[in-house]
């Protein structure tokens, strides 16, 4: 998980109260560890009470007959105990509820008002077929690679054009369903250029585990000077993928020529 | 019953057998016995059985992708043999291992804890089972035909149409699975209609042990959670066979529409896998601390929560889909909530470990490390429970990991199970230091295979592509696949072994046990108890004679907690010949061959419907190879079906003492009341997909996809004619009740000629539109044309062949009615008036929703 | 007999009732969402009647229609919750 200590800073200052903020990355590090350290917190000592007792009541150490034993064939009815198991079960109950309250209010934020100003987002269409992504921009262009400037939140509407998939990016923690039929939004922001890998989470045939994608996070006038080089669907040689993308059919009972998909996908990319 | 069979312990085993010899049950060592037998504890070791032969063959698979994860890329398998090895897994492994593995159990305990000397349909559980084999022997077929499945276990759409899995070994599996599910719904039926109807005296629901408890809410939510996976797969076996569109892409969001369907099903599934492993644990947890369990009243309510709750939780599988906000909440309050009934539960054991005398036998150490192992399938369930999070892990091994560790884990509780239960299956002793050594190499191999899949959590799912940091990561979890496999080994070894070598096991092994099944001999006689058992005076007691309730004692409990067979020895050889006497006129039945035949039968139907793609079979031999099986297997089914229902055969009536809340309602009514439970989901989730389809296109916006030929008037005719049909069926029962023969023969055939009419009206109407030449539909409107004809057809369709079957059933009545049957006992002509109300209530809806609105 | 009678009179109720859904639509009089909720109301009370009075209901313990509402229950549930989701 990569985080500049700049934007780090920018981080905390947006989040003012205690619901993580901020990018995908630095929302779900956050969560994670707390989730992390709670969960094993709380793992520990469950196991640690359950193993002791089972432990110290073993058998055999010479404590006498407990003369309330159960009894062959009497009815079932429970044994005592009962304040100390509500006390551990509401206990439990207020640390899971309010752990997953505290994820909601970044649900919310990471739903509805992701960072970045106000109608400034890019919105890039993507769409999966089998087996790669095809990315359009507004402009109409359309790639094989996602570029995206560094540290601006771009908005991603994904959907399919045969069979069910689901986009996602793991480093970059942004993840959706791409549905045929349907469309989800999503969005992400990187804030470090480099190279990312994106690819498929949901079972869409043979070349499912080659179903990858580049994302190129690059500096913001890069970028300009890029997408300002690019135009319309029918445009330059950037183009290309877009005329194979969508016949899903010609990969068909190819069961050997998924491994040949990526190749094909990344030598369709010519960089600007 | 007999005398030898009720000796005081130690030489009871040897006799049990003998018992057999009266009744139409051949011996143990004749194949013929298992292929008729309708004895649940026959049927309890034949689900057992066949349970671990599927956990092999789903293990097999599984070691195959461990082997292909060795290092990442194609090495073993082809990506779409892989793609099929993960699927089958799934699919195996849920439904042919895990299920079966517990209802082994639930066959074999359940009636001997609840007091029951059988279920109330002993047929209809062999059919089950019989029904349950060849599904999976089905699943095994579509291996050889061109390659089964491979669409993963949730088969998502649209890659479960032909289109994107066109091998026939695809649709095979898929009917496989539905005949799996005709097998799950039957066998609800019986277990709910015997468990409510059936218990001992003084068993009341709240004084139930609780491995029969969890049975109690599995198969109430089995009922329900089948209909609509049947509903599902009946879809898709129509989109597959018959060429409906209703899953195929685009927009009327038939991908969206499968996965509502299928984890509708699919989460109560969850809990329908681990509940039976939970009264596993709970029971062994009691005998094996010496204790009760600690607020079991709250135990039992936290599971009955579950149970209801289970079904309002299936769209955290979705939280990624295009579902709106609001429902996500929603749908993270629900899940939230029902994970905490589970906190209760586990306290609740480990609580009932304080103060006892814990014996850290090999059924224990099962149960124990179940509980460690869902512990932490829990914590790392909750993860999955916030949304944030939930997007990241979302196919992902994190899943993979959690959902092992909790299913497995109930795996664990339950080969608990298998050697709790072992000795009194058998009545030999398993070999303690062997059990102990499986558990151990059992726990590392868990542990070493599935944690390591936390650690390597950002590897994608059903993918065998990962990054390059987790090679040593997933190099552990194969050699603990491997060790894990191994530890089954020993147990293979030691069960097998201990058959024969083993020592003679006591009626009770464990001391503290404190359920019924440990006071009689292991195993136990045909008719299990050597006396009516009751529980009137607060602790079990058999009583002399069926019906005679104040005999005197037969056996008793003595303090201490052991059963003192002495008196039960004398009050019990003195009963038996009372009750041979009693019941000489009426013995239970034992065997029936039916079961297996109908078993038979749907396996070659299926099989050769498999062939069908757009409702015709491929040409040549091939296809008449797939068209002579679906005859034959139809022919063959129904010849079958009917020979059943002739067949002379004498099940248990109850009740025994507690029914409650189903008193005055008999077994039989119950049943088919309880069948039509189901239905309604069925046709529910029929009407529930429509009404999905066309709020996805807009719901005013379909009226375009319909010809105008397409007018009310056949369906409010065929609505007459159903109405009618509900009424002469009214008048022929009041005829039976009446004694009046003609009056019941001329009702039941208006019945038939109605229903006749209505498949006739129906059959012009659909030719008609089949044909209809417009500019909208110049090749007519057919069963493919569009989602609008795909859904009236499919439904309609559905219905009608409800009506087809109740006119079977109608003919049937008529015939015996002509014989003069029917005039001392109406019921049969009352339960079958249930039925086609039914079948009329539903038409009721069909007819607005697909001719009106 | 006066069951008998009871069960005529069921019928033409149903008989009249599943007449006028049809007309309800072919009238146009009223708004689709209105005549929606009027002849989807007319189903479910038709059942009832068949459920209540034909299948006798009425005459067995509750627990048996109480099974049939819960089947129900969660037949809608599926159905509007699946529904309201794409909204
Ligand atoms: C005994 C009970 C088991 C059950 C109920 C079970 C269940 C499942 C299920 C439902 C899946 C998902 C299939 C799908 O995604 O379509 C799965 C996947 C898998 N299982 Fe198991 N399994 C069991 C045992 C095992 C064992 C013993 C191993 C290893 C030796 C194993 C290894 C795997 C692997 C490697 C996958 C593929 C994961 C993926 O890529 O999604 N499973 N299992
Ligand atoms: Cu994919
Ligand atoms: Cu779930």
């Amino acid at each position: 998980m990569k985080l500049g200590a700049g934007d780090y800073a920018h981080v905390v200052l947006q989040q003012g109260g205690i619901v993580p903020k901020g990018t995908r990355v630095e929302v779900f590090r956050q969560i994670f560890t707390v989730f992390l350290a709670l969960g094993t917190l709380v793992g520990v000592v469950v196991v640690g009470y359950m193993v002791y007792n089972a432990y110290k009541y073993r058998d055999g150490d010479g404590r006498g007959d407990d003369p309330d034993a159960p009894r062959l064939g009497e009815l079932p009815t429970g044994g005592g105990g009962g304040r100390k198991l509500f006390l551990s079960f509401g206990l439990s109950t207020i640390i899971v509820v309010s752990l997953i309250a505290w994820t909601y209010g970044t649900l919310l934020y990471v739903e509805e008002n992701p960072p970045g100003e106000e109608g400034e987002t890019t919105n890039i269409e993507v769409v999966g077929f089998r087996f790669g992504w095809e990315f359009v921009y507004p402009n109409g262009h359309s790639a094989s690679t996602l570029r995206v400037p560094e540290n601006e939140t771009i908005r991603l509407s994904v959907t399919s054009d045969d069979v069910f998939h689901t986009f996602g990016v793991p480093d970059l923690r942004v993840k959706t369903d791409a549905i045929p039929g349907q469309t989800t939004d999503t969005w992400l922001r990187a804030d470090e250029t480099g190279t990312y890998e994106a690819r498929c989470f949901e079972l869409c045939g043979a070349g499912h585990s080659y179903m990858t994608a580049e994302v190129v996070v690059m500096e913001p006038d890069e970028y300009e000077a890029w997408y300002a080089n690019t135009s319309g669907p029918n445009g330059n040689s950037n183009s290309s993928s877009a005329g194979d993308a969508p016949d899903g059919s010609s990969a068909l009972g190819a069961p050997t020529g998924a491994p040949s998909v990526p190749a094909a996908a990344s030598s369709l990319e010519v960089v600007a | 019953m007999t005398d030898e069979n009720t000796k005081a312990d130690g030489g009871v085993a040897d006799a049990t057998h003998g018992a057999d010899h009266h009744h139409d049950l051949p011996d143990p060592g004749h194949v013929k016995r298992w292929l008729v037998t309708t004895n649940h504890k026959d049927i309890g070791v034949l689900y057992t059985i066949t349970a671990l032969f599927f956990l092999v063959f789903g293990g097999v698979l599984a070691l195959l992708m461990r082997l292909q994860l060795w290092t990442p890329g194609v090495s073993l398998l082809e990506p779409l043999q892989y793609n099929q090895a993960v699927s089958a897994h799934g699919l195996l492994m849920i439904f042919w291992f895990l299920s079966p593995f517990a209802f082994g159990f639930a066959n074999y305990v359940v009636p001997l804890q609840i007091g029951a000397k059988d279920l109330a349909f002993p047929r209809l559980n062999a059919l089950s089972y019989w029904l349950y084999l060849f599904s999976g022997i089905l699943m095994g077929v579509s291996f050889f035909q061109g390659g089964t499945f491979s669409g993963g276990w949730t088969m998502y759409a649209p890659l479960n149409l032909p289109v994107y899995t066109p091998n026939i070994g695809a649709s095979t599996a898929v009917l496989a699975l539905t005949m799996f599910t005709a097998s799950v719904t039957v066998g609800s039926v019986n277990f709910l209609t015997t468990m409510h109807r059936m218990r001992a005296e003084g068993l009341t629901l709240r004084r139930m042990p609780l491995f029969t408890w969890t049975i109690l809410l599995t198969t109430w939510m089995m009922l329900f959670a089948f209909a609509a996976l049947l509903a599902a797969l009946m879809i898709l076996s129509a989109d597959r066979l018959l060429g409906t569109t209703y899953f195929s892409a685009t927009g009327h969001a038939g991908s969206l529409l499968w996965a509502h369907l299928f984890w509708f099903f699919g989460h109560p599934e969850v809990y329908i896998v681990f509940f039976p492993a939970l009264g596993v644990m709970a029971e062994c947890f009691q005998t094996f601390t010496g204790r009760r369990l600690v607020g079991r009243k709250w135990f039992i309510a936290a599971m009955v929560l579950v149970a209801l709750q289970s079904f309002l939780v299936w769209m955290h599988h979705m939280f990624l889909t295009s579902i709106n906000l609001q429902i996500k909440t929603l749908f993270m309050a629900t899940t939230i909530g029902i994970s905490l009934p589970f906190d209760l539960m586990v306290f609740a054991l480990i609580y009932t470990t304080v103060k006892g005398k814990v014996r850290f036998t090999t059924p224990f150490l099962f149960s124990f490390g179940a509980l460690m192992l869902f512990i932490l399938g829990g914590i790392t369930g909750v993860f999955l429970g916030a949304v944030v999070l939930d997007y990241e892990f979302r196919g992902t091994y994190w899943v993979v990991a959690h959902f092992h560790y909790v299913m497995v884990g109930g795996v664990t509780a339950l080969v608990g199970g298998l050697y709790y239960w072992y000795p009194k299956m058998t009545g030999k002793m398993y070999d303690e230091f062997l059990g102990k050594v499986h558990f151990a190499l059992y726990f590392v191999g868990f542990n070493l295979l599935y944690f390591p899949m936390f650690v390597a959590w950002e590897t994608p799912r059903r993918d065998f592509v990962y990054p390059e940091v987790f090679v040593g990561w997933h190099q552990v979890a194969t050699v603990g696949g491997f060790v894990l496999g191994a530890s089954f080994l020993v147990m293979f070894y030691n069960l097998f072994v201990s058959l024969w070598r083993g020592e003679e096991a006591d009626d009770n092994p464990w001391q503290y046990s404190t359920t019924t099944e440990w006071a009689i001999p292991s195993p136990p006689p045909l008719e299990n108890f050597p006396g009516k058992p009751t529980f009137r005076d607060g602790s079990l007691k058999f009583l002399p004679g069926a019906g005679s309730r104040t005999g005197g004692t037969g056996g008793s409990v003595a303090d201490g907690g052991e059963f003192t067979v002495e008196e039960a020895t004398d009050g019990g050889a003195s009963v038996s010949q009372a009750a041979d006497t009693h019941a000489a006129d009426e013995p239970e039945s034992h065997a029936s061959i039916w079961p297996f035949a109908i078993g038979v039968a749907s396996f070659v139907l299926l099989f050769g419907l498999s062939g069908l793609q757009n409702a015709s079979f491929p040409s040549g031999i091939e296809g008449g190879f797939y068209a002579a099986l679906t005859v034959g297997g139809l022919v063959g089914g129904l010849a079958a079906l009917v020979a059943m229902a002739t067949e002379e055969f004498h099940a248990l009536t109850g009740p025994f003492g507690e029914s409650w809340p189903f008193e005055g309602v008999e077994n039989t009514k119950l049943g088919v009341w309880i069948f039509l439970a189901s239905d309604v989901v069925l046709f529910g989730a029929f009407v529930g997909s429509y009404a999905f389809i066309r709020v996805a296109e807009g719901w005013t916006n379909w009226h375009h996809l319909i010809p105008e030929a397409h007018v009310p008037l056949p369906g409010l005719i065929n609505t007459y004619i159903l109405l009618t049909s509900s009424f002469t069926v009214v008048l022929a029962l009041v005829a039976a009740e009446k004694g009046s023969r003609w009056g019941l023969v001329g009702s039941l055939a208006t019945t038939f000629v109605l229903g006749m009419a209505f498949l006739v009206n129906k059959a012009l109407e659909w030719l008609h539109l089949f044909h209809v030449h417009t500019e909208a539909f110049p090749q007519g409107w057919n069963i493919g044309t569009n989602i609008a004809s795909s859904t009236f057809y499919l439904t309609t369709g559905l219905h009608g062949l409800h009506v087809i079957a109740g006119l079977i059933v109608t003919l049937y009545l008529l015939v015996r009615a002509w014989n003069g049957a029917y005039l001392d006992d109406d019921r049969p002509v009352e339960y079958f008036g249930l039925y086609w109300h039914f079948v009329d209530i539903v038409w009721l809806f069909l007819f607005p929703l697909f001719y009106i609105l | 007999m006066t069951r008998v009678k009871l069960y005529t009179a069921i019928y033409v109720v149903l008989f009249a009732f599943a007449t006028a859904q049809v007309l309800v639509e072919q009238s146009g009089g009223l708004p689709y969402w209105t005549a929606f909720w009027a002849i989807i109301a007319l189903s479910f009370v038709k059942a009832l009647m068949v459920a209540w009075y034909y299948q006798h209901l009425k005459w067995e313990p509750r627990s048996v229609t109480f099974t049939m509402f819960v089947g129900l229950l969660a037949a809608l549930a599926l159905t509007t919750a699946a529904a309201y989701s794409i909204l």
